[in-house]
């Protein structure tokens, strides 16, 4: 990632290709993250979409996208990009298209999708070496039917499936880490509020072929619980405090392309959203508090 | 029986309030119909709820075309056509608009035949009720207004739609419902019940008749890109952001990557610009500025005035 040229963020597109005028919310981390790549991937793009916020992005006859856009359903979207992707290479094989003409096939999914009703699908594509790009806007829940918690949502987070005095009782997969296990070309987190971090790894993904994963944490005003201005503070924290490591997996190797030098306490970022209020009203839940920043600690006690 | 609109904008508690309402005339023993509509749009979006309450069995359906009363959370949505405010509105109707500017001000821009009446937010600033609030401060009016709906069951229908979101919450719901229920006071019972339906009054839908059409023309497909920018989400938008270009960097990337909606672009003399049709008013510029050169200032005041010139 060393070679990029990307170095500043000066050095980042500055017109952006996807259309404004989106449903999307106010101050939503996923478009932003979302209009952050597409800069990057551009038209030559056939995005294949599962059911999720995003899936209004495109409403006929409205699209923000310059090129193709396919809808599937919510658990089949890495097949569906399967079939795009077979298309073109027979259309490719038979001169129908020559091969200035090839386009990237691009998932694009909530957590929902991903790191649960997908997951199989995602599996398979990856074993059948797919060459295609998946993003995964990362919203801790199922964001378009109001905030019901997914196997993304974050131990103790409120979600409306989730209003007990000690929230959600599960705990957020590692999506990278399973992602990664399956040996894929690329794999990497990322967050809007990272913007150059952000381009390096989608350059990174655009260099290589075979399946290449993203997951983006989309810090959601609405779901979480913070006022819309608040998107970039709540993610830049979340990077802070190491509740988000902002990595990349390449040739077997994981690598970190951001450690923060003093950590944040986690505080700092639950505090900010209603969907933690519980843990300081009407009491501090101090042995939660100590527990959650106990298991960031651990995760990087052997990291750098 | 009673037919209430309320009109705001996703994130407002309008949905709540429609809700709130409903409870209250239930409450008093009447039955009640009570649904909020919305598009695929998100917060900021404009939205309404609607009412009904009878001592009768209700038997219409359907969005409210004739309303008693019309309530307006936010008066920013008054001019947007999309928002439907003035549908159906006649000289019976009461429009009751949640609004800094007085009475007489909305009627003479309105030029309409409705009784309006402004529920001014409160005078000082600590009182105001947060954006999710202020369908509160509206459902405490409208109720009033009504005329046969009491503090009492209107606290209860409070209670019992907010007890989720905790004692604070319903507190200082209450306080809002019950200060603009004792505000429009000397208007109790303004709002009249209009009539039963009745087959007579039955407007045939406007139906547009679709030819059959090949597959190629008939199918949801876009043949076009970026087809989205002919939505002009710059209307859900209650505050602006402003560029101070004596102040600002020239740090395009930051504002121009950080705003989700790609509304910042890179103009001309190398200032970033921002474009008022699409933005969304989310102020995430506003908040990451680095030399804090963007301001937030009310649309209301913005529309007043000419349009920000880059001078360098
Ligand atoms: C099989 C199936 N189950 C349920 C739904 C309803 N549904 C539509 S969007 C959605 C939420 C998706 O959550 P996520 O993937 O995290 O995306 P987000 O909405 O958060 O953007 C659900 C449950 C569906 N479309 N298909
Ligand atoms: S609900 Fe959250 S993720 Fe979905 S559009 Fe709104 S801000 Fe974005
Ligand atoms: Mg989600």
């Amino acid at each position: 990632m060393n070679e990029s040229h990307l170095r500043r963020m000066k050095d980042l597109p500055s017109t952006h290709l996807l259309g404004a005028g989106t449903p999307m919310c106010a101050g939503c981390g996923g478009l932003q993250a979302l209009h952050e790549i597409y800069d990057l991937l551009g038209a030559k793009t056939v995005f294949v979409n599962a059911a999720g916020c995003m899936t209004l992005l495109s409403v006929y006859p409205f699209t923000p996208f310059r090129g193709s856009w396919l809808y599937t359903a919510m658990a089949s979207a890495p097949a569906g990009a399967q079939g795009v992707r077979d298309a073109l290479d027979i259309l490719i094989q038979k001169r129908r298209i020559g091969r200035e003409e090839d386009l990237e096939t691009v998932v694009l999914t909530g957590d929902g999708a991903a790191y649960g009703m997908g997951l199989s699908a995602t599996s398979a594509a990856i074993e059948r070496n797919l060459d295609f790009l998946y993003i995964c806007y990362d919203n801790e829940g199922y964001g378009n039917t109001g905030q019901q918690y997914s196997g993304a949502t974050p131990h103790a987070a409120k979600t409306s499936t989730s209003t007990g005095p000690s929230g959600y009782a599960g705990d957020k997969k590692d999506l990278f880490a399973i992602w990664a296990a399956h040996r894929p070309a690329y794999v990497a987190t990322v967050i809007g509020a990272e913007p150059l971090d952000l381009a390096r790894k989608i350059e990174a993904a655009k260099q290589l072929r075979g399946p290449r994963l993203i997951i983006a944490l989309a810090p959601c005003p609405v779901g979480w619980g913070y006022s819309p201005e608040e998107t970039v503070n709540v993610g830049k924290l979340a990077v802070k405090t190491g509740i988000w490591p902002l990595k990349e997996y390449i040739d077997g190797h994981v690598i970190h392309t951001k450690v923060p030098r003093s950590r944040l306490p986690v505080e700092d970022y639950l505090k900010v959203q209603n969907r933690f209020a519980h843990l300081f009203t009407p009491q501090r839940d101090e042995a939660m508090l100590v527990s959650l920043q106990t298991k960031v600690d651990d995760y990087w006690k052997n990291i750098a | 029986m009673y037919r209430i609109r309320f009109h705001g904008r996703g994130g407002q508690g309008i949905k709540t309030a429609g809700r709130i309402l409903g409870n209250a005339f239930f409450h008093e023993g009447f039955q009640v119909q009570d649904a909020p509509r919305y598009g695929a749009e998100r917060r900021g979006a404009p939205i309404f709820a609607y009412v009904r309450a009878s001592r009768d069995v209700i038997h219409e359906r359907g969005i409210i075309r004739h309303p008693d009363l019309v309530v307006v959370a936010d008066d920013s949505l008054v001019p947007v056509p999309a928002a439907g405010i003035l549908e159906g509105i006649s000289r019976r109707t009461v429009l009751l608009v949640y609004s800094h500017d007085t009475d007489a001000t909305w009627q003479a821009r309105l030029s309409t035949s409705a009784k309006i009446l402004v529920l001014p937010p409160p005078k000082k600033p600590t009182e105001v009720p947060e954006q999710g609030s202020v369908g509160a401060a509206c459902v405490g009016a409208a109720a009033r207004l009504i005329g046969v709906i009491s503090a009492d069951a209107l606290r209860r229908a409070i209670e019992d739609e907010l007890a989720d979101a905790g004692p604070v919450v319903v507190r200082e719901n209450v306080h809002y419902a019950l200060d603009a229920y004792e505000y429009v006071g000397e208007h109790q019972g303004l709002v009249k019940e209009g009539g039963e339906p009745s087959a007579r009054d039955y407007e045939r839908p406007a139906w547009i008749s679709l030819p059959f059409e090949d597959a190629r023309v008939s199918a949801p497909a876009i043949y076009a890109a970026a087809t989205s920018v002919e939505v002009r989400t710059g209307l859900w938008r209650t505050l602006r952001p402003v560029i101070d270009y004596a102040r600002c960097n020239r740090c395009w990337w930051v504002c121009g990557s950080f705003c989700p909606d790609s509304a910042i672009d890179l103009g001309d003399q190398g200032y970033p610009q921002i474009d008022y049709d699409h933005c969304k008013g989310c102020m995430i510029c506003v908040a990451q500025c680095p030399p804090h050169a963007i301001s937030a200032i009310p649309e209301t005041d913005a529309e007043q005035e000419q349009p920000a010139e880059i001078e360098p």
